[in-house]
């Protein structure tokens, strides 16, 4: 809103002024010369070799980046609706008169603060194909081992399980918030008229929350996109490479196999894939208004 | 009836979620030739303490927890003190350049952190801070998600209060402090909260600016828990709850904040 | 009014900045100041070592430390999923410690852009008994007529069989052949139930590196390697790479004496349990069957399964990453630790690590650890991996192949056709 005087400008740069510098120095600045890199062969110790779109040009050739992209989509499509639908519901649980609300939003949230380590670790360990506490259960009653992370149709989805289980909370929490600023005088008007509670969430709630919906689901893609550290814990990319995400050929092509031009390619052909579906996104959320 | 029901279905639900967080502490209380053998007790045959007093004996686990709690806290107070400014520009002062603005720092969340890695390392070098806590905490403050939850919020606070304010002369600044951020408290506390956390659980990063095992967070220490060729789960595991532990604790306190913080908002209507 | 409150944010939270930016910004400058005053020479040393592995490296860190008042080792430990990221950023900027740790399979990521120091001459200075090193251990370390780094062990890929097993199921003689190998474990799986071998094949906390490992043992046992001597291409797509990939993939499909889908945790936990008969890894997993009670197992070299003695082995060495200002002190200091290091390999050998120095296999101490030496032969017919920059990107995708050939039967000739496609590609992008 303006004020008289109209110092909007200034205002608005002096308050952002504080962010913008330490995202400057601190974010920017690598980020450029992440995309410098890219034009070069370099192997970090020695010098760089300057091969113009090199980097580029193989990565389109190469069919382990494709596999690998396809691999992170994969989990993007897997875990974006289920943790969107997964957090919502968590919140109308946590908003409702239920007297396991309290615990509810704190057994939702809590997987939450666990490290990424410790949850690719704690689901590895449940999902062991010989050991662990889920084939355990199969075998005693009687059901044969389950390759929950081995089988290359299954260790998707068991890695999506265990990201559900740590993240849901984080929607829950951006939801709920939003959930508590709608007043009770709406609903109250509402029941008043006759709606029951699905109409009630189809027609006021669900509007309402719109603009943190369109948030937390752009969130949770670009989060999503940049899928790694639990995957490589719990499957190390396999079976047979089958559940390896760009992050981690990225990586590896990086600090393993010291090709640190043809990773920050990749890197910014991802980063630009990112952008590319946020501004569709933003452009379509923004037009059913 | 159907109350009955549902009380029962969120009842399992709740039993199953929190059920693989009891069964690590559970597996951190057995021992290490125990885990593979003893599955199915609720509680173990044999419990022990012993990979807590293994852990405790580290040298500098009390040390860890104490520099991740400076780096935590110090992150999540200049997270705020740096994003909610910003925040409260892009919902509430129509300025030149806002829209550009907003695609700019959004930008920064969609690069993977793996191609800024070697870059951010030979800067910090150059500012003579690699090695300190500093490396630590700096870095993710230029990380953006703060400011997209603060706008989110700042959004929802009515004209109304800002326009009475400025008729009775208060500048920008003070209708920032005095009615935008009282109002946002359920906000700042959400984004403290998940600031604090994800400086805690920050693992790559911490681990190569730091070199100094006695520098290191929590949860770069006991990543060493793991071995070169085998996995002793139950260690892990209790590395695993003591450093969490404090971030639990954390979460408790905040929690009372938020409930109250929201109980003051209310005022749309 | 605004501008002050304005200002005051700003003013408090450039304090703030300031602030954290003093926090910790001491450190560094700390450790050569000892030395100047006429204390021990302090030198810093980065260690990969975690776990089992980890408590008897720090153990002999500290035994050097009881041991040496005029040196101080400072060790720090890095998971080594993650160390040589951490190395290969803190050598960008001369960070890197005094001494390091480098698999011997990494040195050429290093040596030849001049990042690790030269040790010929510091050697020579301090009278270094070179002599007493294995030939096939120390050649690996030297580049160009250099000494680049000093071999800390070998470990290679042996056998271990439980012997309870053997004997329940009348087995006398311990396999040699593949025939031999396959007949044993078949039989043992008859008469007792307990699975035939247990060898990973797939990739779950830790990549079934063991089946890439076999194939090249595999090859070298036949006279073959997975590479030409050049390094310029792949060469197992021939009669030898055939029956060395038919050899794994048998194992699991035709004879069914492996498991499929077994990954590393589940076959070092199957035979510690006493639930497989033999077990094919590294020499690193002796210690943990040791603890196992009631195992009564032994270690072997790896049979010649395909014709003469090979096995794969990997090599841990120390090195010192070249610095500017590295004083003669210094060098000769940690020279000093790190030849130490390699002559109590009694002690690392607890570990189930192979010595590399001959008296130390002479020494008694070393002779009265069990097993040991029943498999310190398998350093004379081990032989390391090839030498070439683009090895690690070879090795990670072989072992996604082999994964690949062994899970779903794949036709062997089609497998190898693809790997080879593969690897030359992989060569040609270096």
């Amino acid at each position: 809103m303006a004020i008289p005087g109209n110092k909007d400008t200034r205002d608005g740069v002096l308050f952002s002024l504080p962010f913008v510098l330490i995202y400057l120095f601190l974010l920017v600045f690598p980020i450029i010369f992440g995309l410098y890199i890219s034009f070069y062969k370099w192997d970090i110790l020695s010098s760089r070799k300057f091969i113009g779109l090199g980097n580029y040009i193989s990565l389109f050739k190469d069919k382990t980046f494709y596999t690998s992209l396809w691999h992170t989509f994969q989990f993007v499509f897997i875990t974006t609706p289920i943790l969107m639908v997964a957090g919502f519901v968590m919140a109308l649980f946590v908003n409702s008169k239920s007297p396991l609300r309290g615990a509810g939003e704190n057994i939702f949230f809590i997987p939450y603060v666990l490290s990424i380590t410790v949850i690719g670790t704690l689901w590895a360990w449940l999902f062991q194909k010989n050991y662990g506490l889920f084939n355990q259960l199969f075998m005693l009653l009687g059901h044969a081992k389950v390759g929950w992370l081995t089988d290359p149709q299954k260790a998707m989805w068991s890695v999506s399980a265990a990201t559900i289980w740590w993240t849901a909370g984080f929607n829950m929490i951006l939801f709920s918030a939003g959930m508590k600023q709608i007043s009770a005088e709406v609903y109250e008007s509402a029941r008043i008229d006759g709606a029951g509670y699905f109409r009630i969430l189809k027609d006021i709630t669900i509007p309402l929350l719109r603009p943190t919906i369109v948030l937390c689901l752009l969130l949770q893609i670009i989060a999503s996109f940049k899928v790694f550290g639990q995957v490589y814990v719990m499957t190390g990319g396999g079976p047979y490479g089958k559940t390896r995400v760009l992050i981690q050929y990225i990586y590896e092509n990086g600090f393993t196999y010291f090709k640190m031009g043809y990773s920050s390619a990749m890197a910014y052909v991802l980063f630009l894939l990112i952008m590319v579906i946020s501004v569709v996104y933003y452009k379509i959320m923004g037009r059913e208004k | 009836m159907k109350k009955k029901i549902l009380f029962i279905v969120a009842l399992v639900v709740l039993v199953l979620w929190i059920f693989p967080l009891v069964w690590l502490v559970i597996t951190s209380l057995k021992l290490e030739e125990d885990v593979l053998t003893d599955v199915f007790s609720i509680f173990p045959k044999r419990p022990t303490l012993q990979n807590y007093a293994k852990a405790f004996s580290s040298t500098y686990i009390l040390k860890w927890l104490w520099n991740s709690t400076v780096v935590s806290v110090a992150t999540m107070i200049l997270t705020l003190a740096v994003d909610a400014p910003i925040a409260y520009a892009m919902a509430k002062i129509k300025f030149r350049g806002r829209q550009i603005l907003f695609w700019f720092v959004m930008a920064g969340m969609m690069i993977p952190f793996q191609v800024i890695i070697i870059p951010l390392y030979l800067q910090f070098n150059s500012y003579g801070l690699v090695n300190t806590l500093s490396a630590a905490i700096l870095p993710r403050l230029a990380l953006p998600i703060g400011i997209f939850i603060l706008k989110q919020f700042f959004e929802g606070i009515p004209d109304e209060l800002e326009e009475a304010a400025f008729i009775d002369g208060s500048g920008r600044g003070r209708i920032f402090t005095t009615i935008i951020l009282p109002l946002g408290k359920s906000a700042l506390a959400t984004v403290m909260i998940l600031s604090f956390i994800n400086a805690w659980n920050d693992f790559l990063w911490p681990l190569i600016a730091i070199s100094d095992t006695a520098k290191y967070t929590i949860t770069v220490g006991i990543a060493n828990f793991q071995g070169v060729h085998g996995t002793d789960y139950s260690l892990i595991m209790s590395g695993a709850v003591i450093a969490s532990v404090p971030q639990f604790v954390f979460y408790f306190i905040f929690r009372k904040k938020i409930v109250e913080g929201i109980a003051m908002t209310g005022i749309k209507g | 009014m605004k501008r002050k409150s304005l200002s005051a944010c700003l003013l408090v939270l450039s304090l703030l900045l300031l602030g954290t930016v003093g926090i910790g910004a001491s450190g560094s400058q700390e450790k050569d100041v000892a030395s100047e005053k006429g204390g021990p020479i302090e030198i810093t040393f980065w260690s990969l070592f975690t776990g089992g592995d980890g408590e008897f490296f720090d153990a002999m860190v500290d035994e050097f430390n009881r041991t040496h008042d005029d040196i101080v080792m400072t060790t720090d430990t890095v998971k080594f999923d993650n160390y040589y990221t951490k190395l290969t950023t803190a050598l960008t900027s001369q960070n890197a410690p005094d001494v390091v740790v480098i698999h011997r399979s990494k040195l050429l990521n290093y040596v030849p852009s001049g990042t690790l120091y030269p040790l010929d001459d510091v050697l020579k200075s301090v009278n270094a008994p070179m002599d007493d090193f294995i030939p096939a251990a120390l050649e690996p370390c030297t580049f160009d007529g250099k000494i680049y780094s000093l071999p800390l062990d070998v470990h290679a890929l042996i056998m271990y069989y439980n012997k309870d097993l053997f004997r329940q199921a009348g087995i006398a003689k311990v396999p040699v052949t593949y025939e031999e190998f396959v007949a044993a474990a078949k039989k043992v799986q008859d008469k007792t139930g307990a699975m035939g071998a247990a060898i990973d094949n797939t990739t779950a906390t830790y990549k079934a590196y063991t089946l890439t490992r076999l194939f090249m043992s595999f090859m070298e046992q036949q006279g073959g390697s997975v590479l030409t001597e050049d390094l310029s291409a792949a060469d197992f797509n021939n009669e030898m790479g055939e029956k060395a990939l038919q050899a794994l993939v048998d194992m699991v499909r035709k004879y069914g004496i492996t498991e499929s889908g077994l990954d590393y945790d589940s076959s070092v936990a199957a035979f510690k349990l006493g639930k497989a008969a033999i077990h094919i890894n590294g020499v690193w997993a002796t210690g943990s069957f040791e603890k196992q009670e009631g195992l009564d197992f032994a270690a072997v070299p790896l049979p010649a399964m395909l014709g003469k003695p090979a096995a794969w082995s990997g090599s841990h060495t120390l090195a010192i990453p070249a610095k500017k200002e590295m004083s003669n002190e210094k060098l000769a200091a940690a020279v000093e630790f790190m030849l130490w290091m390699t002559e109590r390999g009694d002690l690392w050998a607890k570990a189930g690590h192979i010595p590399i120095r001959k008296s130390v296999s002479d020494n008694p101490d070393f002779q009265s650890l069990p097993h040991r030496k029943d498999y310190a032969a398998a350093a004379a017919s081990s032989f390391a991996a090839p030498r070439t920059v683009a090895w690690d990107e070879i090795y990670n995708n072989l072992s996604d192949s082999l994964e690949l050939a062994v899970a779903s039967g794949q036709d062997v000739k089609t497998a190898l056709a693809e790997m080879e496609k593969m690897v030359n590609s992989i060569i040609a992008s270096y």
